[in-house]
């Protein structure tokens, strides 16, 4: 134990952190803004995660590819194309209401994320891909994660002050009234349509970004990695639990998720050895636990919604 | 292929396994229709089922098909232990946190299950087992049929309950309209109770029923949580007799599938009927609900 | 709760762990949680016997201790980087068993392992992925890539004359590599596959598939799959329908847990194939020694987990504890030249070593002579059920 492994420690949790942050924003704009309930991020993590994994990554037999294109162009490239699968997705699903809505969503994901374990000559299937560039990656450890990490945090400063001057912005307000009453809005020729259409379409892109940040820090994917409920289901945990509504409480819920998830196993190891395996069934339980005792005592988030007008008279499950 | 391939090897186990999807996409709709949200912990209650029936073989050696009530019994109490400890100072906050909180659930359940009776796969009893004929054509094994029965007795029994009752009527005032439910002096609190106890008893049914079809382990549930999902949203949100005709065309849809896709789309097939169907039907085959 | 107290307890769990002094760790990385979990008790406890016998027989350098840090690594590049991460920089390991998937060791080798410089063995990847990682000679495996074992079953069944087979397999890394290798050698060699076919590992039934498959005409169904997991529910099914009448499976089929739930009785037809050493001496001793200590010796992956411990451990008393010089030492105590040392025998392997001789470590798994990308050669025999264990058939090629 010493200063400089646990400074490692942290810049790699710091660096998930913001991955996972990305999303929880993303998931902010769609459902704490919008009330949109997509429960298909990892979709839309897996879509930019290989898109750019394609994009940058050397040839290989079999495998459409080889185009090594630079990482910006890769990271661009993920957005985009996230954003552009997410139009015609929102146009179909977004008629749907509330659970509906998740169901169609959670279905899109895991119709993603077949195809990505089964097109071999698209995503390489069960085997993914590899070979994919990390920018700064042939520095030391410490100082590669370092650099990986401001990389990470100069995109997450971007999309919040994107996400939060949209907030503030006229669409923001039109967002939040379009969610909180949609009959009146729509009575007062708001397009609901099309706003919640952008709302999903912006948080998508913001996935879609966070799935290339992860690939290229692993420099390589697999379709394990797109498992809803290391991605989708978490990162819903990180923006309920953050503050929906908040952009910070969607970073703050991020950082906070991650450490109990993470530290939850120094604690189980701190068990004898002979039941080592059971501690870490124990771990899951405590995992959570922590989950109950967060919402119990902080049932509206770590940092709630400012609430800048009155408050909303329905709730949406 | 001919119709006794396409009856036996297709339509059979697709009418098996959508008749066990049926048995736990009704407990999702209840938790949907009476306490409007998702419950994410219905997979892993499955799962709790099960193995609460095996350790009602293994530790009082019951007969399988005895150990079901036993299972029904506790998962029952344990479903209202949940519901009182982890959901109901939930119960006046917005729907998201009860969802939320249930995921905690699923994931202290699937501990629980993993501590007590370790990861591998087992049975609740060794051997295989050889199908019958009947009519000459049709492969039936014991079991199947036990399931098939077991599942149209549960099925009549809660509409019967829900019917004939002033409990099961109070549920279903519940469903419709709370609010007038409540008005018209129904037991907010005895519902609730009365609920989880039939949603803890249909989900060690399910376990039971798809763990004596085939294996016993701990991601059994967590595993066929989307179908279920899939199937109470694709009959309709709050609706019974929806639920059980999602789970049979969800069931069935996954072995035809095989007959057109590739089998690795298998579990896709689910979805991309959910998704045709709500495209022209927003709220599912029978018109369920909008919460 | 606010950022700074999350911090602050971060550091005060990480701080108060107990300090390194005397002792060697190993990190031991599983996938105890996710898709694999059914495997993942036996491998830990294989590995963890590794480390008990060396303890029990002096211990590492000068009576130190070798600890073995336990981590989750998932099945899923994310659960594998954060407890990599935490081996490297909490518990300080020298060199790490496992990740368990391929995903995650191409994650945790790519994002911390090689990075940091430590030396990671796989006891379980066996994705053509991680040879061509760019790892610095510091990726090591102990189980053969897929490579082997599909074509030396394909060559195997051709020799039994059993040329035509149908074929399923698991949608993994693992079920899609032996499977491809074993229709490239099976076709090869003139055998003919009448059906080919991926299946989800999720499912409750595959009597459709298995239909399907059925309908090509074959005897014999090649199951690539974990008997711990759908290859239990794939087996029973074609049994109980008579789909096939003769089974072939890959070690990932070598399971107690099927002879368990489907009678031993019933699986007169199935055969297995699974790596071995040269001779199956070393065999002999690590199932001898784990089966003492309540282990499943035929647990998936069990010999190849002991192995990558034992190895590391030898690894690390050969380099003298220095991380620097591990990798050469890892290729110096798992090839030849050198005196033969068997599984257990920690004692004679730390006086050789003492005494500057080469040693040889032929383990219950094969001998491990890593190539260039830290690679081993399969070799296999085949195994079929009787009584309630497995016994060796024949040596395959």
């Amino acid at each position: 134990m010493d200063a400089f492994g646990l400074a490692n420690y942290a810049l790699f949790i710091l660096v998930l952190v913001g991955i996972y942050g990305l999303m929880a924003l993303g998931l902010n704009v769609q459902w704490g803004l919008g009330g949109l309930f997509n429960a298909g991020i990892a979709g839309f993590f897996a879509i930019g995660a290989y898109a750019s994994a394609i994009l940058t990554s050397p040839a290989l037999p079999g495998r459409v590819g080889g185009f090594e294109l630079p990482v910006a162009a890769g990271w661009v490239g993920a957005m985009a194309l996230a954003a552009l699968l997410a139009w015609p997705i929102g146009r179909v699903c977004l008629r749907l209401r509330s659970d509906y809505l998740a169901i169609a969503t959670i279905g899109v994901a895991e119709i993603i994320r077949l195809a990505v374990r089964s097109e071999d000559w698209l995503t390489g299937g069960v085997r993914g891909i590899s070979g994919i560039p990390r920018p700064f990656g042939e520095l030391p450890y410490f100082a590669s994660q370092l650099a990986y990490l401001a990389l990470v945090a100069a995109a997450v400063l971007l999309a919040y002050v994107l996400v939060e001057r949209q907030l503030r912005s006229p669409w923001g307000r039109m967002m939040r009234a379009i969610r909180d009453n949609e009959a009146a809005a729509a009575a007062m020729g708001k397009h609901v349509e099309s706003r919640r259409l952008e709302a999903f379409v912006l948080g998508s892109a913001l996935m879609g970004l966070a799935g290339a940040l992860f690939v290229h820090f692993n420099r390589s994917i697999t379709p394990e990695a797109i498992d809803p409920m290391i991605v989708t289901f978490l990162v819903w945990i990180m923006l309920i639990l953050g503050g929906s509504g908040n952009n910070r409480g969607a970073l703050l819920g991020a950082l906070v998720i991650w450490l109990i998830w993470s530290l939850s196993e120094l604690l189980t190891d701190r068990l004898p050895t002979e039941i080592a395996i059971q501690a870490k069934y124990a771990r899951m339980f405590l995992i959570g636990l922590a989950l109950q005792l967060v919402l119990r005592f902080r049932p509206e988030g770590i940092l709630p919604e400012e609430r800048r007008t009155h408050g909303r008279d329905q709730d949406d499950s | 292929m001919d119709a006794y391939e396409f009856i036996n090897f297709h339509l059979v186990p697709g009418l098996l396994l959508g008749s066990i999807y049926a048995i736990g996409a009704i407990g999702v709709t209840l938790v949907f229709g009476i306490l409007r949200f998702a419950h994410l912990a219905h997979g892993d209650l499955i799962t709790l089922g099960a193995f609460l029936a095996l350790g009602a073989v293994t530790l009082g050696g019951l007969d399988p098909w005895l150990a079901l009530p036993v299972a029904m019994a506790l998962a029952a109490a344990v479903a209202v232990g949940i519901d009182a400890s982890c959901y109901a100072y939930l119960r006046e906050r917005p729907r998201i946190l009860t969802v939320m909180a249930s995921l905690g659930v699923a994931l202290m359940v699937r501990s629980v299950v993993q501590m007590g009776w370790g990861t591998d796969p087992t049975t609740y009893t060794t051997g295989i087992l050889r199908p019958d004929e009947y009519f000459g054509f049709i492969l039936l094994r014991d079991r199947e049929l036990a399931t098939f029965a077991a599942v149209i007795v549960l099925v009549a029994a809660l509409e019967a309950f829900l019917r004939l009752t002033r409990w099961g009527r109070a549920m279903r005032a519940m469903s419709d309209n709370p609010d007038l439910a409540r008005l018209c002096g129904v037991d907010n609190r005895q519902v609730v109770r009365l609920t989880w106890i039939i949603v803890g008893m249909l989900c060690a049914a399910a376990g039971f029923l798809l763990g004596i079809n085939t294996e016993v382990w701990a991601m059994m549930g967590w595993w066929v949580l989307l179908p279920v999902f899939a199937a109470a949203i694709l009959g309709g949100v709050g609706r019974i007799d929806g639920a059980v005709l999602g789970g049979l065309v969800i069931g069935l849809a996954e072995e035809l599938s095989v007959l057109v896709l590739p089998a690795q789309y298998k579990s896709a097939t689910a979805f991309v009927i959910l998704l045709l169907v709500l495209l022209f039907r927003p709220r599912g085959i029978l018109k369920g609900k909008v919460l | 709760m606010t950022r700074k107290h999350f911090i602050g307890a971060a550091l005060a769990a990480a701080m108060t762990l107990p300090a390194a002094a005397q002792e060697a760790k190993i990190g031991l990385l599983f996938g105890i949680s996710g898709g694999i979990s059914a495997m993942a008790p036996t491998m830990v406890e294989a590995a963890q016997l590794a480390v008990e016998q060396v303890n029990a027989q002096g211990g590492i350098g000068n009576g130190g201790k070798l600890v073995a840090a336990l981590g989750d690594s998932g099945c899923n590049p994310q659960a594998a980087t954060d407890a990599a991460t935490k081996a490297v920089n909490i518990d300080r390991v020298l060199a790490i068993v496992g990740p368990s998937c391929s995903g995650s060791v191409l994650a945790a080798a790519n994002s911390v392992t090689v990075p940091a410089g430590v030396p990671l063995v796989s006891p379980s990847s066996t994705s053509p992925q991680v040879t061509r990682l760019a790892d610095k000679d510091l990726v090591f495996r102990t189980v053969p890539s897929d490579a082997y074992q599909g074509a030396a079953l394909a060559r195997t069944l051709i020799e039994r004359d059993t040329r035509s087979v149908a074929v399923t397999y698991l949608a993994n890394d693992y079920g899609t590599g032996l499977a491809e290798s074993f229709r490239a050698e099976y076709e090869a060699q003139g055998g003919t596959i009448t059906g080919f076919q991926q299946h989800d590992g999720s499912k409750a039934s595959y009597r459709s598939e298995l239909s399907r498959l059925a309908r090509g005409g074959a005897d014999t169904l090649v199951i690539f799959d974990y008997g711990d997991g759908s290859g239990l529910t794939i087996l029973r099914q074609s049994l109980e329908n008579g789909f096939f009448r003769q089974f072939v499976g890959g070690d990932g089929m070598k399971s107690e847990a099927m002879i368990r739930a489907i009678g031993a009785a019933n699986l007169d037809t199935l055969l297995v194939s699974s790596p071995v050493g040269s001779g199956s001496e070393s065999l002999a001793i690590f199932q001898r020694d784990f089966r003492a200590k309540g282990g499943n010796p035929d647990g998936i992956f069990a010999t190849t987990s002991y192995d990558a411990a034992f190895l590391l451990a030898l690894a690390i008393e050969h380099a003298g504890g220095d991380r620097a010089k591990l990798s050469a030492s890892l290729r110096a105590v798992a090839g030849a030249p050198g005196e033969a040392i068997r599984p257990g025998e920690w004692a004679r392997a730390k006086k050789l070593i003492a005494e500057g001789r080469d040693i040889d470590y032929q383990g219950a798994a094969g001998d491990h002579a890593f190539d260039e990308a830290g690679d081993v050669p399969g070799a296999y025999a085949l195994f079929r059920v009787a009584g309630e264990d497995f016994e060796a058939v024949a040596q395959m090629r």
